[in-house]
């Protein structure tokens, strides 16, 4: 019996080597990210740094309480949500278009130079992209300049209601469809060309072969790229809306993360910043377990 | 009776602090927080050679670990270092005291050392924080030594006559429950907001501003001047921009004031962000009056009228100083000393420009001033340091005999030969300023009568002084000069400081003591959501996106969203101190 058990250890013996290999990041990630959850305690307490996560007083959802209470918390998260949406909207929609387009052209190097191009914004950082918007679109910028040339009015961008949420959603798709697209393309590639070829035979036009070719092909890839932006839902992007922002739109343009940090960090409610982020973490984990159903249901395939 | 019962209150708390330890119930440590009390005599007697002297040294060496706020370039000599030059090793010399840093950072940096000190509850010896927050953070986690009775036992009398300078607000402003609980950096008082504008633009223009020449101007006189600028554009910029707001609006901290309605709102004896005694004797927050309206009104008539920058609530502090630097705006807001570190980039750019400084008066040709929040640094010690007097005798030393001694060329050589070449401050032990609520006009007459000649280099109080009159000279022997420092000296201390000296002496200032500064247990919670409610409102009002009569509706929201509340909590506060004082 004993021998027995040993044997069938031994036998996993190959496997359990690859098994081994994965040890460091299992670790990576209990040190990194399941670790640092026991900090979610800290939401239900009154968290007081000198005395500890087991010595602050527990207060319940007071904090949770307090989120919901606060007046502007509808705006803020109904801002959160026009904002995200309208970027995985636009952005998956851009990048997709862009990688069919991008499809079609055949001479390599112009290819690959539109493609670099197209990236180079995202390795920017918003600290660094937020000066050249703010002068782009500033009251004397460029953009001001041209409206005027063509004897239309100037547009405070910056600072209206109106069009702040247009320009952050914009400024993020410019900034990222190039990068987002390369999935797509990848995607684009794994189809199987005998399907165009079948298809041309046939008489299909372009436009045809991208209706029903390409972009059935790739399907499974935006549906799992969509499900995965999902969870990001409320998480506009800080950075961005930081670098941006000001008193004047706070009404259009304040997000849960810019919310949080004034109200939160900048006052060193600890607490209260770590109940909206489980907040947010609770939201996303719904919406990305109801997205994987509904994907289910509607096109029988799912991420897991 | 007082002796005994620390002894054994100290005794209580050791064990205390043992069980409660042992049982995880930290919580407990708070409760036995007032144990804290001066060395007795005997005490003291183990360290000190001649004890409650407040220059006395230690018998045998002591160390002392300190949180240190550096400046990105101090003129340090070869070999000097933060923990190891003039300063450090006075101290070692005086006290046979051996300072160690424990952390050296400057800026955020620093604000991000003491936040982990406190979060971790390592702390130095002594450190300095930089806000009130920060102080009372210490005090709840009970981290912190109660400084009262060293204070009184230690602190030489020229340190008391200063702090006391403040008729008791500087004090007050580091006392928590009746416990001195730091020691206060003082920020000079005694200066109204000032709106700087571009003389040469003026003469240029031929518009003679404040003809009566006595440094103070009405409203109307801005708003004339501004429309002149904007219609002649005498920077030739082609886009010239009336005058320039941060969007902060405001701020009771008045040398963090420039670009701000400081100015605008006294002249309706406004007081925004400040807590003022009410008529009723009730406590009334400023940004709620009906002169606070009074003044977004005059704002927004502003704002309409094109005078205000038409981006206002959009700038930065930066993008604001490079209006002035493009010549697009000549018309700025701020303190005295906003040419040394604002204005003087339109001087890199022009070399012709000139500021001249007026105040704002209101109807009745009177300045209405504020009294600044004396202090926002503190020095504080680690609970359990077992010389917590080291920190008065370091201010001691310092602050007064450092300060004071006529002859420190002999008595203290290496420390005086680093004041006469200008070694950075921030090299001393303790990063902070202490002076007396008047030294600015004392530094301005010194300044005054150095470059009269009426007194020589040697009675000059201050080193910083000293080379401010060779700045000064510099610029009054060549008013062209290229030297951005002669100018900038020049502006700020001449320009600047001389009206507050001016307007002093001909008594044209009304004085508003504030109620209250601090913060109270519910504004932790409420304040940053009502600083943001106030901010909106007022930026919407300004900017015509709301009637002014939408200022009703904020105060009703203010008060309903925790307002009331928070001035409940002051007077409550106010009524205890008065009932203990």
């Amino acid at each position: 019996m004993k021998q027995g058990k040993w044997k069938a250890r031994g036998r996993l013996g190959p496997g359990a080597m690859y098994h081994m290999m994965m040890l460091p990041g299992i670790l990576f990630l209990l040190v990194f990210s399941y670790v640092p959850m026991v900090g979610i305690i800290t939401a239900f307490q009154d968290y007081i740094p000198a005395k500890g996560m087991f010595g602050s007083e527990f207060v319940g959802l007071k904090h949770f309480m307090y989120m919901f209470k606060l007046p502007d918390i509808a705006q803020v998260v109904s801002n959160t949500l026009v904002i995200a949406i309208g970027k995985i909207l636009l952005g998956t929609m851009m990048a997709i278009i862009f990688s069919v387009l991008l499809n079609e052209i055949r001479i390599k190097y112009v290819k690959k130079s539109v493609q670099t191009i197209v990236y180079l914004p995202h390795f920017l950082s918003w600290v660094v992209l937020a000066s050249v918007v703010v002068n782009m679109f500033s009251l004397d910028g460029i953009v001001n300049q041209m409206l005027a040339f063509f004897g239309l009015e100037n547009i405070n961008f910056l600072g209206s209601n109106t069009w702040f949420q247009p320009l952050i959603i914009g400024t993020d798709v410019w900034k990222e469809f190039g990068y987002s697209s390369i999935v797509y393309l990848a995607a684009i590639t794994s189809i199987d060309p005998g399907l165009y070829e079948a298809a041309g035979m046939d008489g299909a036009s372009w436009w045809r072969k991208v209706w029903h070719i390409t972009l059935p092909g790739m399907l499974p890839i935006i549906l799992l790229m969509g499900v995965m932006s999902l969870t990001n839902i409320l998480s506009a992007g800080f950075d961005q809306v930081y670098n941006l922002y000001n008193p004047v739109v706070y009404e259009s343009g304040d997000i849960l993360d810019t919310y949080v940090y004034r109200i939160g960090l900048v006052g060193r409610q600890y607490s209260f910043g770590t109940a909206v982020g489980l907040f947010k973490s609770v939201i996303g984990i719904v919406l990305l377990m109801s997205a994987n159903q509904l994907a289910k249901k509607y096109t029988d395939r799912k991420i897991f | 009776m007082r002796t005994k019962w620390s002894i054994k209150s100290k005794r209580v708390t050791k064990r205390l602090a043992v069980l409660s330890m042992s049982a995880l119930m930290v919580a407990a440590l708070a409760a036995c927080g007032d144990s804290s009390n001066p060395p007795t005599a005997e005490e003291a007697g183990k360290y000190e050679v001649t004890p409650g002297d407040p220059f006395s040294a230690y018998k045998d060496e002591i160390t002392v670990t300190m949180g240190r706020v550096t400046t990105a370039n101090p003129k340090l000599p070869a070999g000097d270092t933060y923990e190891n030059n003039a300063y450090t090793r006075l101290v070692k010399d005086t006290f046979n005291a051996q300072i160690t840093d424990q952390f050296e950072a400057n800026g955020e940096d620093y604000s991000r050392q003491v936040s982990l000190a406190i979060a971790s509850g390592e702390l130095p010896d002594m450190m300095r924080v930089d806000s009130k927050d920060e102080l009372k953070e210490l005090v709840d986690n009970d981290l912190i030594e109660d400084l009262t009775s060293i204070y009184d036992q230690y602190a030489t009398d020229n340190i008391k006559q200063m702090y006391d300078s403040y008729d008791g607000r500087a004090l007050d402003n580091a006392t928590i429950d009746g416990r001195l609980m730091g020691l206060p950096a003082t920020s000079l008082d005694s200066a109204p907001t000032m709106v700087w504008v571009r003389q040469d633009w003026l003469d240029l223009l031929g518009i003679q501003l404040d003809a009566d020449g006595d440094g103070a101007i009405s409203l109307n006189e801005v708003e004339q001047t501004a429309l002149e600028f904007l219609k002649r554009d005498p920077g030739q910029s082609g886009n010239p921009v009336g005058i320039p707001f941060v969007n902060t609006m405001n701020t009771t901290d008045y040398n963090g004031s420039a670009y701000t309605m400081l100015g605008v709102a006294s002249t309706e004896g406004a007081f925004p962000q400040y807590w003022m005694n009410g008529e009723d004797g009730k406590i009334v927050y400023g940004s709620t009056t009906e002169e606070t309206k009074k003044m977004l009104g005059t704002m927004a008539d502003w704002f309409k009228n094109g005078i205000i920058d038409p981006q206002f609530g959009t700038r930065t502090f930066d993008d604001i100083t490079a209006l002035y630097a493009n010549g697009q705006s000549g018309i700025a807001f701020g303190p005295w000393h906003i040419p040394d570190w604002g204005l003087i980039s339109a001087k890199q750019m022009d070399k012709n420009a000139k500021f001249s400084a007026y105040t704002l008066e209101d109807a009745n040709g009177k300045v209405n001033v504020a009294h600044a929040n004396p202090s926002n640094q503190f020095i504080v010690v680690r609970k359990g340091y077992e010389h917590p007097e080291l920190a008065v005798k370091i201010l001691n030393l310092f602050y007064d005999k450092l300060a004071n001694d006529k002859d420190a060329a002999t008595t203290m050589p290496e420390a005086a030969k680093y004041q006469e070449t200008g070694v950075d401050g921030s090299t001393r032990p303790f990063n902070i300023e202490v002076n007396s609520a008047t030294s600015l006009l004392d530094d301005y007459s010194d300044v005054v009568r150095g470059i009269k000649g009426e007194i020589s280099l040697d009675e000059v109080r201050t080193t910083e002084s000293k080379n401010n009159i060779g700045s000064i000279k510099t610029y009054l022997s060549d008013m062209d000069t290229d030297d951005v420092t002669a100018w900038s000296k020049y502006h700020s201390r001449i320009n600047g400081v001389g009206l507050i000296d001016k307007l002093t002496q001909e008594n044209k200032f009304v004085w508003m003591t504030p109620a209250f500064s601090g913060t109270t247990p519910s504004m932790k919670q409420t304040w940053a959501n009502l600083t943001k409610l106030e901010q909106e409102s007022f930026i919407k009002i300004v900017t015509g996106s709301e009637p002014l009569d939408y200022f009703d509706t904020f105060v009703s929201n203010w008060k309903k969203q925790g307002g009331d509340q928070v001035i409940q909590e002051i007077e409550d506060e106010i009524a205890s101190k008065n009932k203990h004082p």
